[in-house]
């Protein structure tokens, strides 16, 4: 890469060392990428590996041998029955509707974001992330209330004397929005950070050259933040094709997931081979999703490589269409984002002060106090609490150690098995989750030998790992290099660079990491149920726990407890650092 | 310890178990001392609370011992007890009926004995794969604005006038799997003979809806999405009570399915006498009522003072009796086919 070179000591210096003698210049990206290689293969590898030796098991033995003859009677079985083709095939249309949903959605937030004034933006944030911080069943009920037989949807059609539409739950749709629901979120913020690292000049020189604002969007923004869109289509194209618990809330069965066969295969009918064959079905389909869509973006960013972009011409009656179409359709697509964001927010308003026994149940039927105490003066409630956020915080932090040098390979270094290395740093995201539980149930006798809060920031930074290398990558690739070479011909060394230049630059990519990286393990529930201990139950377990029997309010006054404390951390955040870097230029 | 040698000692356990007479093996059990830690893993939120406050409380007072949860669904709790086997985390776990006869089968966890003294009052039924704590069986229950008369047989399912608002039981699952084996009783199959049953719950599409879990099918009837479904009638009948009254708990003729909250001894627990005192205390008269009081579940043992007001919402007396009981190592043998069946045939 023509640029690698002066840019090299900076970015050692975000490695491990100050000084770049020659033969450390080659060693340079391998070394950034050991870290993160070193933790995976060590805390992944093992479940990962024991997942594949266990597709190869011709029958379930749930006491037998890890290690027997390898047989590929698993896949035979699924390849043979259309029933598994069928759920495949379905789980990757789920998952690109899904994908294509958040962008739309997504991608108004995105702008909208990157525009307001700083000091609203913790606000702005807290909102996006609304749905990050409820309860599944908080935000299945959310989709049941809109698209139920008398809800929301209906209503409003009812008003303008159209016949209500009674099929809309149940369907792949409503796991659709669900879905695109809550992982919209990693969508913005991946947007976020590049949006909002183009520099407003370019946008005046395009102003300038007679652009109105949609050709702006559609010329300037869209092709300068595809690094972003690109993480965010590969996370939620992800995210989707492993997701089942809001598949299992709002299809009814009559949608299946493969993550709901995985789950079932496993832990009901106790058939670890078939469950692991069928994960990894879907692992290598999705993973070559990823790799498809890695590649093409990267044809329409000729500029990353050092070639100039072709020149896009639209025809002028397209833009003069544009031009009236697409700010109505952009403010709609942007009201439907924020009521899908927002929905969540009213329901645990009104059901963590609702005195019914289900936390499922709509309807307010008298106020109370009552799930607050039991959250604030439980007792349990609260250690869980405690918990989980001891957990997230060094989960974070140490994922963010770890996958900073591994982006700063990524984009700035090209040297052999790269390529392969990166698709191993994705496969936790594309390996479904409740695989790994099962890979780590095999090996629970290694695993327990590990202090417990140790064995559960192992997996937790596993499972954060990839969306922080992602996020990072797209943050990475935004820096203006000038400013590096610029601070080197003053005198500046790595370390200062990094200090001064790299590290505020990162600032904004490093906070959505970083909240990210927190939500992530503190919402972590599939592989922790399978090794949370006596002594060490976090609170999604614990709500997870409370759900397989019914589930009581105090899960929105759980819920709504997080939004306060995260809007004020949000504040303080903003307070310390600042979440965009225009000063930067 | 490799897996094989777990295997080894898996057999030996149960060959043990077989061989040796029972006194025989009581005088390894040590006696708990202060400090000593049991491991329980049980379902959270009520049931969590309940014992708690009627089990823990005068364990710790009597023994001085601590007791820790690992809190989670059945699922998850069996593979892990599963891939423990011999050399368990928990010293007590809780299983559904089926579960928790295959486990004994399995090696994982001991067949009940009467070292705990309330095993004598147990009925028959709540003597198999451990120590039935709460029977709960499942029924038809309906929103009864919706029936032309009340439902009194298994069979007022097929009557035309609940096409296409029922919400299936999915499968497998304590709801599901009394769905399918009354489904096949009823009109001359068995569990052996399970076909009738998959022919005629087919007869009942479309479905409004396939329910996963309780508090899904309430969520269900309160957005008028369905009418009927099969579920445990004991907590519906609290939801009733404090949220939807127009539902009610049918009892049909041909009696209600049984279900049960086993609690099962591991194979390999440190702990036997503290788990057995557990148990004991668990199926004491105080936290059988407490079950009964907060969330309808009724009582396994016989030897209880219930108060004429709770007697109308349990199953007892000739209810139980009525309960029907199913060949369990052959409903959990075909799980996987008739769960490839279901998926295929019934849901999707």
């Amino acid at each position: 890469m023509s640029t690698s070179q002066s840019s090299l000591p900076a970015a050692l210096a975000a490695g491990k060392t100050t000084s770049a003698p020659g033969d450390l210049r080659r060693l340079a990206g391998p070394l950034l990428a050991l870290p993160v290689t070193a933790w995976l293969l060590l805390a992944f590898a093992a479940p990962f590996v024991t997942v594949l030796l266990l597709s190869l098991h011709e029958v379930s033995d749930p006491f037998g041998d890890l290690l027997q003859p390898p047989s590929l009677e698993q896949f035979r079985t699924l390849f043979q029955d259309t029933f598994y083709l069928r759920v495949v095939g379905e789980t990757l249309a789920l998952a690109a509707g899904v994908t294509l949903l958040s962008a739309l959605l997504g991608y108004p937030l995105a702008l909208w974001l990157a525009r307001l004034p700083v000091r609203w933006r913790p606000l702005a944030f807290a909102v996006i992330l609304i749905p990050l911080l409820t309860n599944v069943v908080v935000r299945s009920l959310g989709i049941v209330l809109l698209l139920a037989p008398d809800g929301l949807i209906n209503q409003v059609l009812g008003l303008v004397g159209l016949p209500p539409f009674k099929g809309m739950l149940y369907t792949h749709g409503a796991v659709a929005i669900a879905l695109a629901q809550v992982f919209m979120p990693f969508m913005v913020l991946a947007l976020y950070d590049v949006l909002q690292g183009t520099s407003p000049r370019v946008h005046e020189a395009a102003q300038s050259l007679g652009a109105s604002r949609m050709t702006r969007v559609l010329l300037v923004d869209v092709p300068l933040s595809l690094p972003g869109l690109r993480a965010g289509i590969v996370i939620v194209f992800l995210l989707a094709s492993t997701a089942y618990v809001s598949a299992t809330l709002l299809g009814g069965k009559k949608v299946f997931t493969v993550g709901m066969l995985v789950w079932q295969e496993a832990l009901q009918n106790l058939n670890a081979p078939l469950a692991s064959a069928l994960a990894l079905v879907m692992t290598a389909t999705s993973t070559l999703f990823a790799v498809i869509v890695f590649l093409v973006v990267r044809r329409f960013m000729p500029w990353k490589a050092g070639r100039p972009a072709a020149a896009i011409a639209l025809p002028r009656i397209v833009l003069r269409v544009l031009d009236v179409v697409g700010p109505i359709l952009g403010k709609l697509l942007f009201c439907g984002a924020l009521l899908l964001l927002l929905l969540p927010l009213a329901l645990v308003c009104i059901q963590s002060f609702n005195d019914v026994p289900q936390a499922t149940v709509a309807g307010f039927r008298g106020f109370t106090l009552k799930w607050y105490a039991a959250v604030l003066f439980g007792g349990a409630y609260w250690g869980s609490f405690v918990v989980s956020v001891q957990l997230a915080v060094v989960s974070a932090a140490v994922t963010i150690a770890l996958a900073m040098p591994a982006a700063f390979a990524l984009s700035r270094y090209r040297f052999p098995g790269l390529t392969g290395l990166s698709a191993f740093w994705m496969l936790p995201l594309s390996l479904p989750h409740v695989a790994i539980g099962v890979g780590m149930l095999r090996l629970l006798q290694a695993y327990t030998a590990l202090p417990p809060f140790m064995g559960l920031v192992a997996v937790h930074v596993v499972l954060s790992l990839p969306f922080a290398i992602s996020l990072l990558q797209a943050s990475v690739e935004q820096l203006d290099k000038a400013q590096e070479e610029a601070a080197a011909s003053l005198g500046a060394n790595g370390l200062r660079r990094f200090l001064l230049v790299i590290l505020p630059g990162l600032a904004p990519g490093l906070a959505a990491t970083g909240i990210m990286s927190f939500l992530l393990s503190f919402g972590e529930v599939t592989v922790t149920s399978f090794l949370t201990t006596a002594r060490m139950t976090t609170l999604p377990v614990r709500i997870y726990a409370e759900s397989t029997f019914s589930l009581e309010p105090t899960v929105h006054a759980v819920s709504a407890l997080l939004i306060v404390a995260t809007v004020l951390i949000l504040l303080l955040l903003n307070k310390l650092v600042r979440l965009d870097r225009l000063y930067a230029r | 310890m490799t897996t094989l040698d777990r295997r080894r000692f898996g057999k030996l356990i149960l060959g043990a178990g077989l061989a040796a007479p029972y006194g025989f093996s009581r005088t390894a059990v040590a006696q708990p001392k202060p400090g000593d830690e049991l491991v329980v893993g049980i379902w959270g939120g009520a049931q969590e609370r309940i014992v708690k406050q009627y089990v823990e409380k005068p364990l710790v007072e009597k023994f001085g011992c601590k007791v820790s949860y690992v809190l989670g669904g059945t699922p998850e709790r069996r593979s892990r007890a599963y891939a423990e086997r011999g050399r368990p985390s928990f010293d007590v776990l809780y299983l559904n009926i089926f579960e928790s006869r295959q486990a004994v089968k399995d090696g994982v966890t001991q067949a009940p004995t009467d070292a705990v003294p309330q095993f004598a009052n147990l009925f028959d039924v709540a003597k198999l794969g451990g120590y039935g704590v709460a029977l709960n069986p499942c029924t038809i229950v309906y929103d009864k604005r919706k029936a032309s008369k009340p439902i009194t047989s298994w069979k007022d399912m097929w009557n035309p006038e609940w096409k296409g608002r029922i919400a299936w039981p999915s499968y497998p699952g304590a709801e599901g799997t009394a769905g399918l084996l009354m489904a096949a009783k009823i009109f001359g199959g068995s569990e052996k003979a399970i076909d009738v049953g998959f022919e005629k719950i087919k007869e009942l599409k479309p479905f409004a809806a396939i329910q996963g879990s309780q508090d899904q099918l309430f969520q269900m009837f309160d957005q008028g999405v369905a009418d009927l479904s099969i579920e445990f009638g004991s907590f519906t009948r609290k939801y009733a009570e404090t949220r939807n009254p127009n539902i009610e708990i049918a009892n049909p003729v041909e009696g209600q399915a049984v279900a049960m909250n086993v609690a099962c001894i591991t194979v390999g627990t440190k702990n036997q006498k503290l788990a057995e005192e557990w148990i004991n205390l668990h199926l004491s008269e105080p936290c059988m009522l407490a079950y009964a009081n907060e969330i309808y579940y009724s009582p396994t043992v016989k030897n209880l003072n219930i108060p004429d007001a709770l007697k109308s919402k349990l199953v007892l007396g000739s209810d139980v009796d009525k309960l029907v009981d199913f060949d369990w190592d052959l409903v959990i043998k075909n799980q996987p086919a008739w769960t490839n069946r279901f998926n295929r045939e019934i849901a999707g």
